[in-house]
């Protein structure tokens, strides 16, 4: 303890996981200054963070489900579900104002996370099964309501659409504000309230936690209903946002919102992760997207190149892990 | 399935009891193969003519069989505790090394070649990264799925590959004797895998490390490795089933093909008993349990019940699937516990002893009644007393329940008080 406490500022700084990710991430900018300049202007890189921050709501929501050492894979079709039923329900009543969609984004999405919730904490099913069984119903549920159907840009009602694109002093589209505020609310909540520190209790070691007297099915279910709440959030904006909608939306988003939680940080094991690593990871990821999508017939590649990312950010992670641990003895013998 | 229902809440650790009929006939496969009779008696009252007339059954069975060898292969990958979603990517990876090795003038037996090779090198790409580095499977898969099929879209693009061995479509598409090709190839597989399984010393390596891989480390087996080979015979087995796939789909491949199979497979492995927590599980049920999804998704198509709806029903089998072996005596008297007996664990005892008393007294009664060597009067004043016995300690049992819960009301009051005054 007390060699930590007499490093420098800079060694701290350099040893912290976040540093070797923004160090990342400026040089990521900086090759794309030189290859495509066109990507620093306001307004590129506003509709870049407006098109990605989805995958922000997605990725804090799954944060708190894999630091319970859970996973959560059926967001994508908690999202599809939730967007066609709030598209389908504004088209035929345009004269609800907006915020009542986004409510019942919220209510549904958490009845779908907390479905989840019920059969992985209670019933204590493997969350990746469980969570596989729900996305073929949420899919399938997402396709019987929408019946097929697609809804366009001249359905969409004005309030509905301003939660996502309304432009707040002119500049910053209203879904960004929401994306900082569940930022912060998460910040706030996984790291000061009793509450969100008993998840991070469950996640690194269950049988300890429970010794303690938190019940690991409540918390669980409290994990699992956040993130459901927060990709219902996700499918009323993410229709808002582009103002289409089919049952086929979000397929596959589940994985990059994975993608991202790993590239910040969080391990996979549990208990491990931090807002602030996934605001970068996040910040990271939507750079990438952006990048690929701007070069000249790489679009083919940014499966391949997200797959890649994906595991070399993992294996970063393993080792880094591994030489603190290392450290951590060294420093340990060094005192005996 | 498991017989020791009392103490084991996740695996079945007694010791071999011998073959009892009514154990067989209630075991999770006999389970398996009541529902595929049902499925089949289903689908003979709504569509009498249909099923009867030639090659229904035998078309029925063939739409299934595309994803049967990576069922095969999965049971390996659950059994170690672990999971692999990147076979559909690995198949179609592997269909496009032959059907790349085809195009190229080749001769057939190269280009099957390649497809297992090039399966089988994906799979050591993920056993290394699972294996060695120490990644969780999850992770490691997805990311591959992503990867593989990723490399399948950059070098095929929107191209379809369409030269392929002629073998693929007979294999898929015809019968021997009224049976089809593919089944018969299915089942000589599932022997080879039960008999890797359940007979080899590798098999029972896989059994092990499921269970407890620290303890199998430590008794001698070379986890790594073993798990590197596991992930070796999947992709193999994925090759192995692109011909299937790629026989099925008439000879030709594209990028965006076999999406979901992945899943499929898991679905169907977990239906036939195989539990994901590793370390459990045979192969003839998830050779039953392919058959039953093959029944399943043609008896919904011919309801008229379309592919979406399809998903909800796969969905829900799945987690019912997993749900019931968790619905044992453990978990109801985990539930009479918590809401009868309201978590103490004194009273629980208290009612379980007195009910087992209870019941010898009613033997007992029984018996003598039963008795022919007592005289009646004898007989009806033992009976009395008996049942004088019972209720005694019923009314004793009930009594000292309702003190232990007042007592137990009264401590949690106690406490909220103290804490409150904090």
């Amino acid at each position: 303890m007390e060699n930590a406490k007499n490093k420098s500022f800079v060694g701290k700084l350099t040893e912290s996981r976040n540093f070797g990710l923004v160090l990342g991430l400026i040089v990521l900018l900086l090759v794309a200054a030189v290859i495509t300049p066109s990507m620093y202007s306001l307004n590129s890189i506003i509709s870049m963070l407006q098109n990605n921050a989805v995958y922000g709501l997605l990725a804090i929501g799954e944060m708190m489900v894999i630091i319970t050492a859970g996973i959560d894979i059926s967001i994508g079709a908690t999202l599809s579900l939730v967007g066609v039923v709030c598209c389908r329900l504004m088209a035929e009543n345009p004269g609800v104002p907006g915020v009542v969609w986004v409510l019942l984004a919220l209510v549904l999405g958490a009845l779908c996370g907390a479905f989840n919730g019920l059969i992985v904490g209670y019933f204590k099913m493997v969350p990746m099964i469980a969570t596989l069984g729900t996305m073929y119903i949420f899919r399938g549920f997402s396709f019987l309501f929408s019946g097929g159907q697609w809804w366009f840009p001249h359905q969409f009602t004005e309030g509905y659409q301003a939660f996502a694109t309304l432009r707040i002093f002119g500049v910053v589209p209203s879904i960004l504000v929401i994306l900082v505020v569940v930022f912060i609310l998460a910040a706030l909540f996984l790291g000061y309230t009793s509450r969100g520190r008993r998840i991070y209790a469950i996640g690194t070691n269950k049988e300890s936690a429970q010794i303690a007297g938190i019940k690991e099915e409540k918390v669980t279910f409290l994990a699992m209903t956040l993130c459901g709440m927060l990709a219902g959030l996700s499918g009323m904006l993410y229709t808002a946002n582009y103002a289409t909608c089919s049952y086929g939306i979000g397929e596959g988003y589940e994985m990059t919102a994975i993608a991202i939680c790993i590239l910040g940080g969080v391990s996979i094991t549990g208990g491990k992760g931090k807002v602030d690593g996934v605001i970068i990871g996040f910040l990271m990821m939507a750079v990438i997207t952006y990048f690929i999508s701007l070069l000249p017939g790489l679009s083919v590649w940014s499966d391949a190149i997200q797959g890649a990312i994906i595991i070399a950010a993992v294996a970063l992670n393993k080792f880094t892990e591994r030489s603190a641990e290392k450290r951590a003895l060294k420093e340990r013998s060094a005192l005996i | 399935m498991s017989e020791n229902k009392n103490t084991a809440p996740a695996r079945d650790l007694t010791v071999k009891q011998g073959f009892k009929l009514s154990k067989f006939l209630v075991s999770w496969e006999m389970v398996l193969v009541y529902i595929l009779l049902l499925i089949n008696l289903v689908l003979m009252a709504t569509r009498t003519n249909l099923y009867f007339s030639g090659g229904t059954v035998q078309s029925i069975i063939q739409s299934g069989m595309d994803v049967c060898p990576l069922v095969l292969g999965m049971i390996l990958i659950l059994m170690l505790g672990d999971i692999d979603v990147s076979v559909a990517a690995t198949m179609i990876f592997a269909s496009m090394a032959t059907g790349l090795c085809c195009q190229a003038g080749m001769p057939a037996i190269v280009g099957v070649l390649a497809g297992l090779v090039a399966g089988g090198l994906c799979g050591a790409f993920n056993g290394f990264f699972v294996a060695y580095v120490g990644m969780p499977a999850v992770i490691v898969t997805i990311a591959t799925s992503m990867l593989f099929r990723g490399i399948v879209k950059i070098v095929l693009d929107v191209n379809v590959l369409k030269v392929f061995p002629s073998f693929y479509v007979t294999i898929a598409w015809s019968n021997i004797a009224g049976i089809p090709l593919a089944l018969i190839l299915f089942l000589v597989m599932s022997a080879g895998f039960i008999f890797l399984l359940q007979k080899s010393k590798f098999g029972r390596q896989l059994y092990i490390i499921g269970n407890n891989a620290t303890c199998a480390q430590y008794s001698g087996i070379d986890v790594k490795k073993t798990k590197l080979i596991v992930f070796i015979l999947m992709g193999v087995m994925c090759g192995v089933a692109s011909i299937f796939f790629v026989g099925r789909m008439g000879g030709s491949v594209s990028s965006t093909m076999g999406t979901g199979y992945e899943m499929t497979a898991i679905a169907i492995c977990v239906l036939g008993g195989v539990s994901t927590n590793g370390g459990k599980g045979k192969v003839y049920g998830s050779v039953i349990a392919t058959l039953i999804m093959a029944f399943l998704t043609y008896t919904l198509g011919l309801l008229e019940v379309d592919a979406n709806s399809r998903k909800i029903v796969t969905g829900f089998i799945l987690i019912i699937a997993v749900l019931i072996p968790n619905v044992n005596r453990q978990l109801i008297a985990n539930l009479k516990l918590k809401f009868i007996y309201k978590g103490n664990k004194n009273v629980e005892a208290l009612n379980i002893k007195t009910a087992e008393e209870v019941k010898a007294l009613r033997a007992a009664i029984a018996e003598l009644q039963k008795d022919s060597t007592v005289s009646d009067a004898d007989k009806s004043a033992k009976i009395k007393k008996n049942e004088e016995k019972i209720v005694s300690l019923q009314k004793k049992c009930k009594e000292q329940t309702a003190a232990w819960l007042e007592e137990q009301r009264e401590d949690e009051r106690k406490a909220k008080e103290r804490f409150a005054a904090k």
